[in-house]
């Protein structure tokens, strides 16, 4: 077993809000024409039929409002550009068509065809240059927030696809529930932000298992004093708000969020595991979106294992029945360790290479620290696991670190 | 080592009263779900169909939160500079004035009495 792996002791989870691979990380194609981002010729009809071009003009806020739609029935028109044939694929040609039924303006429509450039994304782009980067990892729905979070949590989201209560129904239960109730007990902890941004996970682990929680001062806590646990997922900020000490900036990245705040967030999270240098040689951070946001990119989503479950079309709003074979649109993913090669680009499924979705995370969980377990879904069983990008035969001592500017 | 500089977003970036998303509004549902099943004396009385920013959800969410999650209240409370940054100075807590209901109605589930 390689060395980084021999000593994992911790593995992070920060999981942000609704920006896609491309509008947050295709820039870097020019600079690493591995990583499958934008060449700049990408693009989308609007709906005059003009040829709209992807642009390096994405904006901190106030670009992306109203908030693009990323609920099922618009994801599909994004995907599909309104074929509604039975032999349909996913052609990546409704986003500017789907951003302009909002408003109807066509010239705001286009800007959903935006992207940042890396200097923009000082924290984000050095992670995904410095450790490794995946450009096969996708949202599992081609959905919302809700339903896609509940696949880090569960494996599944009890055939759901949109942002309605659900409750477990047995034998799945979530990546938190099978650690602390494994023999010998492992630790988890799900750490929100604040009690004014609390946790999306209200459902059935809040209101019945608030021990599973913690907040982010407690993380940093945690990781000063090395009491993280063994598994650890963090949630940012998801509103303005005042708080003790003075105002509170929404850090999600979630529009219309400013996303420098979500940038400084994920550097606070990065620094708190390095700072401590027994965490940072023991522990591997993944980075991830929950969902693209209705914002554009170029890779089509690939099939999937079947979830077992069905969601109705009166559930999807499309006029069909989801079988939870397809999965959603790509979303930036970045996993940071020192055991893990400076520069790691991890071929996605266009280039032949591999698939990651949300239930990757409870599978790789599950797998590290508890083995075989059979009680999962068949979507988790059947999805990539990545702790075996720790390959380094000795620890990196050149990591970055962040300071505000 | 390298050191990478991250810009702090403008003050302006924070607004309190920007409207609710879809997201926050979808929060604050699966939290009134939660906070019927709290006994009455311990519900909020907020009307969440009057919630109209992120400042009134904040306040909402808040009170929720502290009721089904107590533990969070009594870890430490000081701020912990997460940069390695000296400890901002004390600012008075804003106040955020709940709304009283003026009748018992509203979008979504009635209460349960």
């Amino acid at each position: 077993m390689p060395p980084g792996l021999e000593g994992l002791k911790h593995i992070v989870v920060l999981m942000m809000e609704n920006r896609s691979f491309d509008h947050m990380l295709g820039a870097l194609k020019a600079t690493d024409p591995r990583i499958d981002g934008l060449s700049g010729n990408e693009s989308n009809p609007d709906t005059t039929g003009a040829v709209v071009k992807v642009q390096p003009q994405a904006e901190f806020q106030s670009q992306l409002d109203p908030d693009p739609d990323h609920h099922f029935p618009g994801v599909d028109l994004q995907l599909f550009n309104g074929d509604n044939s039975n032999q349909r694929v996913a052609n990546m040609q409704g986003f500017v068509n789907s951003y302009f039924q909002q408003q109807r303006d066509v010239k705001h429509s286009r800007k959903i065809m935006y992207y940042f450039t890396p200097d923009q994304l000082p924290v984000l782009t050095t992670l995904a240059t410095e450790f490794a980067v995946f450009n096969g990892w996708f949202s599992s729905i081609p959905g919302p927030t809700i339903c896609n979070r509940a696949f880090a949590h569960y494996g599944t989201s009890f055939g759901k696809v949109g942002m309605d209560l659900f409750y477990v129904k047995e034998p799945f239960q979530s990546i938190y529930d099978r650690l602390v109730t494994a023999s010998p007990a492992r630790t988890s902890k799900l750490y929100y932000y604040d009690q004014a941004s609390s946790t999306m996970e209200i459902v059935n682990l809040l209101q019945h298992q608030s021990e599973l929680f913690g907040t982010y001062q407690q993380f940093i806590a945690d990781c000063n004093k090395g009491t993280l646990p063994d598994y650890s997922f963090v949630e940012p900020n998801y509103n303005d708000h005042d708080g003790d000490n003075g105002t509170e900036l929404a850090s999600d990245q979630h529009p219309d969020h400013h996303v420098q705040a979500g940038e400084l967030f994920i550097a606070s999270v990065y620094n708190a595991i390095k700072r401590n240098p027994s965490l940072w040689r023991s522990t591997v951070l993944l980075i991830v979106y929950d969902e693209h946001g209705g914002i554009y990119d170029h890779v089509p989503p690939p099939a999937c294992m079947k979830d077992g479950f069905v969601a109705q079309p009166n559930d999807t709003g499309t006029g069909r029945s989801f079988e939870f074979d397809r999965l959603g649109v790509r979303v930036p993913a970045i996993l940071v360790s020192p055991w893990i090669p400076k520069g790691t680009v991890v071929k996605g499924p266009q280039e032949g290479g591999r698939t990651f979705e949300h239930a990757s995370i409870p599978a790789t969980v599950t797998k590290f620290f508890l083995g075989d377990y059979d009680r999962r879904s068949p979507r988790e069983k059947a999805a990539d696991t990545f702790l075996d990008l720790l390959t380094l035969p000795t620890m990196r001592t050149d990591g970055p670190d962040f300071k505000i500017g | 080592m390298t050191v990478i500089v991250v810009p702090k977003p403008p003050k302006g970036a924070f607004n309190a009263d920007r409207p609710v998303s879809a997201l926050l509004k979808n929060q604050i549902l699966h939290l009134q779900e939660a906070e019927f099943r709290l006994p009455t004396r311990q519900q909020t009385n907020i009307y969440v169909n009057k919630i109209k920013t992120e400042g009134e959800a904040a306040n909402y969410i808040s009170k929720v939160t502290a009721k089904l999650h107590p533990e969070a209240a009594k870890h430490v409370t000081s701020r912990i500079a997460a940069m390695g940054e000296r400890k901002p100075a004390r600012k008075a807590k804003a106040k955020i004035k709940a709304k009283k209901p003026k009748n018992q109605g509203g979008v979504g589930r009635k209460k349960k009495r």
